[in-house]
């Protein structure tokens, strides 16, 4: 399932066929065979004009019926896309994993959508941990797409996340960087990913830094996910020897998250259940 | 600023005016394809002519205000109010022949006064456009009911919110108007002090709170934690204090709901210093 390169490579939506420009020829030729009528004896006159009439409402009914089917198509295109933003939501991966297989196995009608739905392939495949793949459904967003604007930003949130995953750290920095540029110091998407990549590169103190100095932006922007920059810095209190900060970040990220959860989206800090206590949490929510 | 009594007449005025153009069109294009073949003084193949020249260039105008208008739920998400308002008054102000466009700009405009937390005003702009006919754009009613809802609630008007709220509960709900919906229901409920009723599925809640925005996810986890209070289950008002406070402020929860005080005692002199 998910073969990332057939699907970008049939999912790209067909150029329109422009039905209009059909139909205004069709209409031209109508109105120039009733003017002939004009100029023919009077039987000839009301026969063009009665041809000339029933080829016009023929030519209405079809238009009628051209519109109904592409706005049909159309919403039907925009329900799977409501429901895969749903699924991805609720992270029901597999009925994610198998709509957006069928939903990118043919060329998609709206171009937005399809972007979107690449957005959402990228998610999933990051949640399967398959980031080189992921890092190719962002490129062909960025690079083939030109995507911009706030779901450009997320695309390159998304790369710079799958490269720090997979060790490509050159690039992580060069698209840091980037981020950095576009966005300052506002984003709090950037600065997990910039924690996450001083964890991985052994510079806990930086990542303290960052955690402490923008925990407001974190939490405000992040909601429930400010349990990963938790669980982040209590991995570099850790590797720093503090042990009573990194057990109150561990409490703090496992009462926002489950602690599976956690080690799944950040395998690094699997070892830290087993030297600090997670969160109590009511018996029914666990 | 856009005056809501004015935008309501003017989008009132506009809808029957593009109801006018719209039945003169279709009565030229049904003269143009009936009567037309049968008389010799009338071209027919002219006048439908003229009637869908006319029609494209009013179909051209309305797709324009329709564009604009679209730019503003994005806008009012990123807080940019004076651009939004901006673009809500020209699409109101711009004829349209399309009645879903009218509909759509004065939908904006409530959701503006909502983000802009001027309840009377969305309120008021909610139920004009509830009382339309919504037709293809039923799905408009939902998140019109839900932001009628939370703006009658704003001014404590709890009856009112609840007529706002009680259709929802047959429809099918997307995931947004799911979380919106809860976040009214709670407010409603502590309101009317049915405790049992707000903790009632709580595990559920708690994963919808869960998908929330911060403020979102962070007061309806304290609103369900004093519920679990007054039901006399401390291992979940612990849980979800605890949540609570990790988002937001708990003074600025305080703030926003008094009720929440049963839970952080707060000091006089901490709330003069936050309303500063």
């Amino acid at each position: 399932m998910l073969d990332v390169p057939l699907l970008l490579e049939r999912s790209h939506p067909l150029p329109r066929r422009n039905w209009m420009r059909y139909a205004v020829v069709a209409f031209v030729v109508l109105i120039l065979f009733g003017s002939i009528a004009g100029n023919n004896t009077p039987q000839f006159q009301t026969a063009l004009r009665l041809i000339s009439a029933f080829l016009m409402v023929v030519l209405v009914a079809v238009m009628g019926l051209v519109m109904y089917l592409t706005v049909r198509d159309h919403r039907a295109e925009q329900n799977r896309m409501l429901a895969l933003e749903e699924m991805v939501q609720l992270r029901r991966w597999e009925p994610a994993a198998t709509m957006l297989d069928q939903t990118l196995s043919r060329p998609m009608l709206n171009p937005y959508n399809h972007a979107q739905a690449l957005l959402y392939l990228s998610t999933v495949l990051a949640r399967y941990h398959r980031y080189e793949d992921a890092i190719a459904v962002h490129d062909y967003l960025l690079d083939v797409l030109h995507l911009e604007g706030p779901a450009g930003f997320a695309a390159r949130l998304g790369r710079a996340m799958s490269m720090v995953h997979e060790d490509h750290l050159v690039d992580a920095d060069r698209a840091i960087s980037e981020l950095r540029r576009m966005s300052g110091d506002e984003s709090a998407g950037l600065t997990l990913i910039e924690i996450y990549r001083d964890v991985k590169t052994g510079h806990p103190a930086e990542a303290i830094d960052l955690f402490t100095g923008r925990r407001d932006l974190l939490r405000g922007q992040l909601g429930h996910r400010f349990a990963d920059a938790c669980v982040l810095a209590a991995k570099a209190y850790d590797l720093v020897g503090q042990s009573d900060r990194a057990a109150t970040a561990y409490r703090d990220a496992t009462i926002l998250s489950p602690v599976v959860e956690l080690n799944r989206r950040y395998p690094e800090v699997t070892k830290l259940a087993e030297k600090y206590p997670a969160a109590t949490v009511p018996s029914e929510a666990a | 600023m856009l005056d809501e009594d004015i935008a309501i007449s003017r989008f009132r005025r506009d809808l029957l005016l593009g109801m006018v153009v719209r039945a003169l069109l279709l009565a030229g294009a049904l003269v143009a394809i009936g009567v037309a073949p049968f008389s010799s003084r009338l071209d027919g193949g002219m006048l439908l002519l003229i009637v869908g020249g006319i029609w494209l260039a009013l179909s051209y105008q309305s797709m324009k205000g329709s564009r604009l208008a679209a730019r503003s739920p994005s806008l009012i998400a990123m807080g940019d109010f004076d651009e939004a308002e901006r673009q809500i008054e020209e699409a109101l102000r711009s004829f349209s022949i399309f009645r879903a466009a009218k509909l759509m700009s004065l939908h904006h405009l409530a959701m503006l006064r909502h983000a802009q937390r001027r309840w009377q005003e969305s309120a008021m702009l909610a139920k004009a456009v509830l009382r339309q006919r919504l037709g293809a754009l039923r799905g408009l009613s939902r998140s019109m009911r839900l932001i009628l809802a939370d703006s009658l609630l704003e001014m404590d008007d709890t009856h009112g919110a609840y007529q706002a709220i009680s259709g929802l509960y047959n429809e099918r709900l997307a995931l947004g108007e799911a979380m919106n919906l809860q976040l009214v229901q709670l407010d409603y409920l502590w309101r009317i002090r049915a405790w049992q009723e707000m903790f009632h599925n709580v595990a559920a809640k708690v994963q919808l709170a869960e998908l929330m925005p911060t403020g979102g996810a962070a007061r309806s986890q304290a609103l369900m934690a004093l519920a679990a209070r007054k039901v006399g289950r401390e291992d979940w008002t612990a849980w979800l204090m605890e949540r609570a406070q990790l988002l937001v402020d708990p003074f600025q929860l305080v703030l926003e709901r008094p009720v929440l005080a049963e839970l952080w005692t707060i000091t006089p002199q901490t709330t003069a210093q936050l309303k500063q």
